[in-house]
């Protein structure tokens, strides 16, 4: 049963997950704000539909669908020169993100391909929704239309194969009506090989490679994982940060182990996190103590619409050098604020109303038992689901970046060939 | 007189080899079906109505359910084996 506006998601889904004969029924969009009485016509309706789907042989343009996949060599085709004339084509064909794209020309590919070892067609990964084959050659393809520099593609591979990890959850992140935005955290030495900016406006304009792999892994979600605005990527508004959203961390002016040292990953390791974010929220305060900026972001965590608070979520708290240096001479680790901010943050589940108190009444139940409206929900089931990573450059800024649904961020390392490293960057 | 040039399509093909995933039912009556409650509003009453028209109207035996505790996470392997073992359809939801 798919809700109208669904139609294109599920027709696509269908066809993605090796079932394209699969009935479906439709039924009025929007549903859920729909009274009883609508309700019981709608099943009427649905019920009949339903009997004869369930009865009905699979039609025959299912049968023709059941062809051969194709080969994973992407193809070549002719385009316009004159690189307007080129990006209307693309830009028709809805082959970009609505910027101005590169020409991905053999040359241009086949450099970028001298930065791995891994043959140009094997498949790094499956990208939901609509299931497409990640090659490393489709992977170069994407980052030479993003403006990437040839040397990023080990990024862009990493990258493909995290998004891709099960406990990622992209198949939610792609589809979902939510704003779900993947942000890119680098760590290691090719974060500085690749000057990805980790200090003042890491998160802003103005630096080649935290826009141009923001970009390509958008383009990789878009042109391999079929997620179109509007088609299978059904977010209601999406977010700028859809467009680009990448930055590395700023070791040097954190007092604690970076993210990947924190995941294990050895201090030199080179390694790409990827995060399903819904947003960016500044959290502006000049303080003294420690005490008083925790209170102020543990009470910025908290809104009642939150996913983190209906599911028990994973979200990442962005801190500025500043904010983690004064937590620091108060003597906290990285896992006492955690644990400071997960105590402090959380909320009365009764600020949920009407369905999101559903929601969330039946999202932590398994792990809280039968809430009430007077219940305290933290905003992950433990205090290590929340993660803390230190960037940007002077002032009082940090900012917390909530999570979408279910999806757990993922750390991999990248693998950079021996010709690759060192004065080439 | 514009010149062209060669450049790669970017979109990658789908490579899942297609499944027959249709086995039509010859009847309704005397069948068991399972409901996958994706937890979305509304959805819950929605499958209570229909377990009863499908009942009443088509001689359905038994429905079977299972909700899920997220719209947006899928029903355990475990309770989705249990579910197909126990029924002869299962149905579940996907929108707003």
């Amino acid at each position: 049963m798919v809700s109208q506006s669904f139609i294109g998601l599920g027709r696509a889904q269908q066809k993605a997950l090796g079932s394209p004969d699969l009935p479906m029924v439709l039924i009025p969009h929007p549903f859920g704000t729909r009274s009883r009485e609508e309700l019981k016509a709608i099943a009427a309706q649905c019920a009949d539909d339903i009997a004869r789907l369930l009865c009905e042989a699979a039609p025959a343009a299912a049968e023709a669908a059941r062809i051969a996949p194709a080969a994973p060599r992407a193809k070549l085709i002719e385009a316009p020169a004159d690189l307007a004339a080129f990006n209307k084509l693309f830009i028709d064909k809805r082959w970009g993100d609505g910027l101005i794209l590169a020409p991905p020309t053999q040359d241009a590919v086949q450099r970028m391909l001298r930065f791995t070892d891994r043959a140009p067609d094997e498949v790094v990964a499956t990208i939901a929704p609509g299931m497409g084959a990640a090659t490393v050659e489709y992977i170069a393809i994407q980052g030479v239309m993003a403006g990437c520099h040839p040397e990023y593609l080990p990024v862009l591979i990493a990258a493909a194969e995290a998004v891709a990890t099960p406990r990622f959850h992209l198949q939610a992140i792609q589809s979902t009506t939510n704003p779900s935005a993947v942000w890119l955290i680098v760590n290691g030495p090719i974060a500085t090989w690749l000057a990805v900016n980790s200090g003042a406006g890491c998160l802003g304009p103005g630096t080649w490679a935290n826009a141009a792999l923001g970009r390509a892994l958008r383009l990789i979600l878009l042109n391999i994982g079929g997620a179109l605005p509007g088609e299978m990527d059904k977010a209601t508004q999406g977010q700028p940060a859809k467009f680009a959203f990448c930055c590395a961390e700023n070791v040097d002016a954190s007092p604690w182990e970076p993210l990947h040292v924190e995941r294990g990953f050895s201090a030199d390791a080179n390694t790409v996190t990827v995060v399903g974010a819904l947003g960016t929220w500044s959290m502006n305060m000049t303080a003294r103590r420690g005490e008083e900026v925790l209170a102020m972001i543990a009470d910025t965590m908290q809104y009642p619409a939150s996913s983190d608070y209906m599911y028990g979520g994973a979200p990442f708290i962005l801190l500025s050098p500043q904010h983690a240096n004064l937590f620091h001479r108060e003597g906290w680790s990285k896992a006492e604020v955690k644990r400071r901010l997960w105590e402090a943050s959380k909320i009365r589940a009764g600020r949920s109303r009407g369905s999101e108190f559903e929601r969330m009444a039946n999202g932590r139940r398994a792990e809280l038992g039968e809430i009430g409206v007077d219940s305290m929900v933290p905003i992950s089931v433990k205090a290590e689901d929340i993660s803390i990573v230190v960037a940007g450059g002077p002032g009082s800024h940090s900012v917390f970046v909530p999570v979408s649904a279910h999806t757990r961020s993922v750390t991999r390392e990248i693998t950079v060939t021996e010709s690759a490293t060192g004065n080439n960057f | 007189m514009s010149s062209n040039l060669l450049v790669y399509e970017p979109v990658a093909p789908c490579l899942t080899q297609p499944q027959q995933s249709r086995h039509p039912l010859d009847r309704l009556a005397g069948k068991t079906i399972g409901f996958i409650d994706n937890s979305k509003p509304n959805f819950n009453h929605l499958v209570e109505d229909l377990s009863r028209v499908l009942m009443e109207k088509h001689g359905v035996t038994a429905v079977i359910k299972q909700r899920k505790r997220s719209a947006s996470q899928g029903l355990s392997e475990a309770a989705m084996d249990e579910l197909v073992a126990q029924t002869d359809a299962v149905i579940t939801g996907s929108g707003d």
